[in-house]
């Protein structure tokens, strides 16, 4: 992006400009051709939700389309949006859009149509959404602790057969605050909570874009391309929106602590990345560094304030339970899914998956990592760099690696002063498209 | 680092060694450690790369071995349905699969299934299915539900249950 900064540069030709805007077309058809195709209903790829697309179907029947969302079409959408999305890369980050005026606003209409888009269709690949919703009645409605009890404790609630079936009797692996902002949608209803979700999904990934844009501007690269970076990526829109996932919401918390601690707020900073880790626990991987590159006692300050407030509302209501955050984090790690790297490199290396001792060798992998940023940190490493390489070594190491994980390190990628990060997240990114693929090349019939 | 850098103290960590105080910008002529990590993370991309491409070339091994299977089911019960339950040997990562459909017409689980155990090499486009069970409509696929076994389901002692007066029980088998 530091090729972008320049406004002296040349004003783009009509070539540049005619590739930039056929890259944006084929962003929006092919998310216009999930979103319609995925409401047709009946695909292996929709998990079943209560009836939100009745008035997408009816554009689908005023349109004749009628093909729901297999595995070849939404592969091909995907990789026609990947490869748009990489087009487009290639041209912000080279910097050969940046002189023209119209950039900015064009960049913002076409994330702002991506993300409205996405968020209309119907729920894509993932039931968390449900879980979430599921978790929030426990207590609303059954007067249940969701940290206590699974969804399967009232299991004759409408949601429960939304939910998916490794989850049903597992309680809350998320943190109390985000188990507190989801209460509200216990009392929405079964259609206006799934809303509530893709509204508060919605505003999050509002709020982080335009933090984004923000510390883009405060260390001197192209806002509008890291909105691009960020708002137009595959994963994220059709992953991490298409899901509604709350990953957005600590994200949002997350770009907040990186853009109070650049204007110098390092306590509200560090207080932000606490309630960030209140919402998902990794995020909390972010305090180290901060506090290894800034030295300041108002970061300690700032995380225990963060810390007592959310538990002294979270108290009454959960118990210990909720702030015992270690224990879901270690039983989320025991998972493990087809999608992660280690298990990959197991079936490669003839194993069958991946085992316990496995585990043990991923998480000493891992703290190898840690300490090496933890020192180039404290010798004068960009923080923010080293909390999103952090991150990443998170969502590598992880045998429970999902879409919207490889999410995390995005924004941070786009502000931070080692160009390397962007290019591996991007690189793991696209690694997990490829591992998409194979229905691609054999289609079970 | 941020816009404005943070102000340590001057004498805070002065009695460190140079080595190993904090700093606020890191030190030029940090080359070679970056070219070591440079490598590093080159090294670990081609390995996650090998193993990607590695995962979908099984992936796609082990979806021509499903149609396989779902073409052998088709063949054995001379029924062409679409809902077809597979499971595969998730635990030992071996060629069995157990295949189950309706026998009738209806939902998936509200007629009568056949499940077929389904192993070996592929020949002349089918797998053989070395044995199989039923299952009474709206039944779970477990052991309680299970009759009627033949061929190896009687060996694995599969089945819990007798037969259902009128129900189907004929084995079906192509190997």
């Amino acid at each position: 992006m530091e090729a972008a900064r320049g406004a002296e540069r040349a004003a783009p030709g009509r070539a540049t400009l005619a590739l930039a805007g056929a890259c944006a077309l084929v962003l929006v058809v092919a998310t216009l051709e999930v979103v319609l195709s995925g409401a047709v209903g009946h695909s292996p790829l929709i998990p079943g939700s209560p009836g939100l697309t009745g008035w997408l179907q009816a554009i689908d029947r005023f349109v004749g389309f009628y093909e729901r969302l297999g595995f070849r079409m939404y592969l091909i959408a995907l990789l026609c949006f990947a490869a748009a999305y990489g087009g487009l890369l290639a041209l912000v980050l080279r910097g050969r859009l940046a002189a023209d005026r119209r950039a900015a606003k064009w960049a913002i209409v076409l994330v702002a149509a991506l993300n409205a888009l996405m968020v209309a269709g119907p729920i894509l690949f993932s039931t968390d959404v449900f879980s979430y919703i599921d978790y929030a009645r426990l207590g609303v409605l059954h007067g249940l602790d969701p940290y206590l009890h699974g969804p399967v404790a009232a299991n004759g609630d409408g949601i429960y057969k939304y939910v998916g079936d490794d989850w049903r009797k597992v309680p809350t692996a998320y943190g109390p605050l985000y188990t507190l902002l989801s209460y509200p949608l216990g009392l929405l209803g079964l259609k206006g909570a799934v809303w509530g979700a893709k509204a508060m999904a919605l505003a999050a990934s509002a709020g982080t874009l335009a933090l984004t844009w923000r510390c883009a501007r405060s260390r001197g690269y192209d806002p509008p391309t890291a909105l691009l970076v960020v708002g137009a990526n595959p994963l994220y829109v059709l992953y991490g929106l298409g899901g509604a996932h709350n990953d957005l919401i600590m994200t949002f918390f997350m770009m907040a602590a990186v853009a109070l601690a650049f204007v110098d707020r390092d306590g509200p900073a560090a207080a932000s990345v606490v309630a960030g880790a209140l919402v998902k626990a990794t995020v909390a991987a972010m305090l180290p560094f901060m506090l290894l590159a800034r030295r300041r006692m108002s970061i300690v300050w700032g995380a225990l304030a963060a810390l007592v407030a959310v538990a002294v509302v979270s108290y009454p209501v959960f118990g210990l339970h909720g702030l015992d955050v270690i224990s879901a984090l270690n039983r989320d790690a025991a998972l493990v899914s087809t999608d992660s790297f280690p298990n990959e490199i197991a079936h490669m290396l003839g194993k069958p998956g991946v085992f316990p001792a496995d585990h043990t060798l991923l998480k000493a992998a891992l703290a190898i990592v840690v300490l090496h940023l933890m020192w180039r940190t404290w010798r004068g490493y960009d923080w923010v760099a080293a909390s999103g390489w952090a991150l990443l070594a998170i969502a590598v190491t992880s045998t429970w690696l999902l879409a919207w994980y490889t999410l995390w390190t995005l924004p941070l990628a786009v502000v931070a002063r080692d160009r390397r990060l962007l290019i591996a997240t991007l690189a793991v990114q696209g690694l997990f498209v490829i591992h998409q693929t194979a229905p691609l090349f054999s289609p079970v019939t | 680092m941020s816009a404005s850098a943070p102000t340590a103290p001057p004498d805070r960590w002065r009695r460190l060694p140079e080595w190993l105080r904090p700093r606020d910008t890191e030190r030029r002529g940090r080359g070679d450690l970056r070219r070591v990590e440079s490598t590093l993370l080159v090294l670990a991309f081609l390995l996650l790369a090998a193993a990607t491409v590695y995962d979908v070339v099984r992936q796609v091994h082990v979806n021509e071995r499903l149609s396989v299977d779902l073409h052998t089911w088709r063949a054995i019960t001379g029924n062409d349905l679409k809902n077809i339950s597979i499971e595969q040997d998730l635990a030992h990562y071996t060629t069995r699969d157990v295949l189950c459909g309706n026998l009738g017409a209806g939902p998936p689980g509200t007629q009568p299934q056949v499940c077929l155990i389904i192993t070996g090499p592929t020949a002349r486009g089918m797998r053989a299915a070395k044995g199989g069970f039923y299952l009474p409509p709206y039944f779970q696929d477990k052991r309680t539900n299970r009759y009627a076994c033949w061929g190896t389901a009687v060996g694995e002692n599969l089945c819990g249950l007798s037969t259902p007066p009128g129900a189907p029980d004929e084995p079906l088998t192509n190997g």
